[in-house]
């Protein structure tokens, strides 16, 4: 019987759905057959269990829906894996991609982008009760491509146990590059050998251009609408980023832990230094590291320049969907999705993770729960946020070999530890990338 | 004894199509693509093709990140087979004695094998990990990861040791077939243990080591990447980014499909050729019984 109603509805939609989108772009479907979807995501250990739950109610409330949910490895894993499933043609419905990825997907054509689907089913979502940096991040060209689900900034993290021994004000974190510095003397002084340190990542080298208000890439930050060309990391506002840091690596004030995620956690969890930079994510797992030593730990906004007027950018991840689906099933991926993005879901997600909710109104119900006043550090993150301007460069850059590009700056601050010019290694850096963007550019179209 | 044997002529045949499937599938076929690959842009989603020539050759080979890889591949392996072979003919020399609890060690020296290379490089991490390696706090050092002339011995130590048990098996077989008979007639000329060694047991050895070298080339130049993307990501500056390692970059991360292609194809022509030349070299010289 559930058979010949699939078969009577399968056929129905393949006579009716050609007139329906020649009839004006929108669609009918029977919203209570039976779908299955596919979404893959890439947040690992009890975040697995995490999406599992919130997938589980969203199947709950839509009966109709079964959702099979896999955690496929890492962004980067999960983006092979969907380029190879969608070559074979079984790609997820819905998959999970980190924030450096958008320029590349929205270019790939093998995604559907969320505004045009969500205006084929006349859905609206409500863009106005996300947080600007967030949906400003991911909007192209004024659409809006895939949905901005766990978001985080980073945060500088200080010990404010050793903060105290070392005679500075506990209660007011260091907020200039020339505050680190100072810090970072005074730490030193009172014992901390290599009192600061963050793992060699350039999302934080991105960041700190973001907040001198400085471009990644041409083009309007990779906003206009045409492909980059260029990379301008190279320019003051990048020197300016890494005279401060390989300054203060050179003076024995930080400590080169490499890459990854776990060496400089460690560092601090283990009273090796005082002052770290990590992801606004991280705020549970280090709180409870100096916790368990019986440290206080504080937050503040990551370092700039005096007098610098820019922001931080979102990072993290959205969810896209891909193209080449039945119309039942990109529903199912539209309203998926958009309830993963809603005040519920976000909600269970921040207190889980310490990634930000995307919306004003989960904020809002967060605050009057007094969530913050328990977890004030996970206020700071927002603060820092919530103060950033809205402007292209602080949209963040977009750029289609971005991972590429992430590797060669790395590779130039490694240089620059060893006593190559800060200027010298970033312009070298730059060329390649350029090369690459203009191979990159190429291939694509 | 009489041998039985199968009339039908085409049973063989049909007993190996399994095999055959499987090399076709997982061997011949995606060898093939690669070599087709090499030779066209690739658009990174979607697969599209463009012919492209000699282009990505070319392109690597002017490189000088790719040149400086190559370069450090050779000498990595270089390393890893000299020092791998010659350690682990000595750990068996001296396990090949008569001592007491010598299967104990003989378990303890062969257990590198049986990890991942993954687990090796997580355990070298813990030793040498620049926030708290624990050589790092009893050597005062701290920059062995983060250093790039200390994090390429590293890695090196590392895959040397990771390899150990598999050479040391094959040394300690082929030492219990050393003929006891050879070596007596040696001591009763005159030779000591030093040019008994040389002479006789090396003599005995060749076949095994040269199946060692040709099988450490191998090992050196493709299985070491777990071990480089735990412990240095290919750090600091590149420096211990080797081949393989440079290919895993190029496709799965910047997705320069038709680059690794090309990169693949140098490598596995690389092998054979250094496979090729030691069976034409050393491969002469050997001394089967």
């Amino acid at each position: 019987m559930e058979k010949l109603k699939m078969i009577v509805i399968a056929m129905l939609i393949t006579v009716i759905l050609p007139f329906a989108v020649f009839a004006g772009g929108s669609v009918d479907v029977d919203e209570s057959a039976t779908v299955s979807i596919e979404f893959w995501h890439a947040m690992s250990g009890a975040r697995v269990d995490l999406i599992q739950g919130i997938v589980d109610k969203f199947m709950a409330e839509n009966p109709n829906i079964k959702v099979d949910v896999q955690y496929t490895g890492s962004y980067n894993d999960t983006l092979n894996k969907v380029k190879s499933a969608y070559k074979a043609g079984n790609a997820p419905d819905v998959f999970h991609s980190y924030e450096i990825g958008t320029l590349g997907l929205i270019n790939s054509g093998i995604i559907s982008p969320l505004d045009e689907i969500a205006k084929k089913f006349k859905r609206k979502i409500p863009w106005d009760d996300f947080f600007t940096p967030v949906q400003s991040y991911y909007k192209y060209q004024g659409e809006h491509y895939s949905m901005p689900f766990n978001s985080s900034t980073p945060l500088i993290f200080y010990n404010k146990t050793f903060f105290k021994k070392a005679g500075l004000d506990v209660d007011n974190p260091p907020k200039t590059y020339e505050d680190i510095r100072a810090a970072a003397v005074k730490l030193k002084a009172a014992g901390y050998e290599n009192p600061v340190t963050w793992n060699l990542h350039s999302w934080y080298f991105e960041q700190m251009i973001c907040l001198q208000d400085e471009p990644f890439v041409n083009d309007k930050n990779g906003r206009s609408g045409k492909l980059p060309t260029e990379v301008v990391f190279n320019g003051e506002a990048g020197q300016n980023v890494l005279n401060w840091w390989i300054g203060m690596e050179k003076d024995g004030l930080f400590l080169d832990v490499g890459p990854g995620w776990s060496n400089h956690r460690a560092a601090f969890g283990s009273g090796e230094v005082a002052i770290v930079m990590s992801s606004s994510s991280d705020v549970n797992r280090l709180t409870a590291a100096l916790e368990e030593k019986g440290w206080g730990m504080g937050t503040g906004y990551i370092p700039r320049p005096e007098g610098a007027k820019g922001g931080v950018a979102i990072g993290g991840g959205s969810l896209w969907m891909t193209n080449n689906h039945t119309s039942e099933e990109e529903l199912a991926a539209l309203k998926l999705i958009t309830y993963i993005s809603e005040d519920e879901s976000q909600i269970a997600w921040h207190k889980g993770t310490g990634y930000f909710p995307v919306r004003k109104t989960a904020m809002d119900q967060l605050k009057s729960e007094g969530w913050f006043d328990e977890n004030p550090n996970y206020l700071t993150a927002f603060n820092q946020l919530l103060d950033s301007p809205e402007t292209l460069n602080t949209s963040g850059g977009l750029l289609g070999i971005f991972p590429e590009a992430r590797e060669l700056i790395q590779s130039a601050i490694q240089e620059m530890y060893t006593g190559k010019p800060v200027k010298q290694a970033l312009d070298e850096a730059a060329a390649k990338a350029n090369a690459s963007i203009a191979e990159w550019n190429e291939v694509i179209q | 004894m009489k041998q039985s044997t199968f009339d039908n002529k085409y049973l063989p045949y049909i007993l190996l199509i399994p095999t055959f499937f499987i090399l076709v599938v997982f061997l011949f076929y995606p060898a093939i693509e690669t070599f087709r690959l090499s030779f066209f842009k690739i658009h990174p989603w979607t697969g599209a093709e463009k012919f492209a020539g000699f282009y990505n050759f070319v392109k690597i080979f002017t490189n000088r990140d790719y040149l400086r890889s190559f370069i450090l591949s050779a000498f990595f392996a270089l390393i890893v087979i000299a020092a791998g072979l010659f350690l682990s003919l000595l750990i068996a020399l001296l396990l090949n004695q008569k001592i007491k609890g010598m299967r104990f060690y003989r378990s303890l020296l062969i257990w590198p094998y049986a990890l991942s290379p993954a687990i090796a490089g997580a355990l070298f991490n813990f030793l040498f990990n620049p926030a708290n390696g624990v050589l790092c706090y009893f050597t005062g050092f701290r920059t062995w990861l983060t250093n790039g002339n200390t994090a390429i011995i590293v890695v090196i130590i590392a895959a040397v040791w990771k390899n150990l048990g598999y050479n040391i098996i094959f040394y300690l077989t082929s030492l219990r077939n050393v003929p006891g008979a050879a070596l007596e007639s040696a001591s009763i000329d005159g030779a000591g243990s030093v040019k008994k060694f040389i002479y006789i047991t090396f003599a005995f050895l060749s076949p095994t080591t040269f199946f060692l070298f040709v099988m450490n080339t191998i090992y050196a130049y493709f299985a070491s990447f777990g071990l480089i993307d735990v412990l240095t990501e290919g750090g600091p500056s590149g420096s211990t980014k080797i081949l393989i390692y440079y290919l895993y970059k190029d496709f799965f991360v910047h997705s320069k499909i038709g680059y690794a292609a090309a990169e693949s194809l140098v490598l596995f022509s690389l092998v054979v050729g250094v496979t090729a030349l030691q069976f034409r070299t050393a491969g002469k010289k050997v001394h089967y019984q």
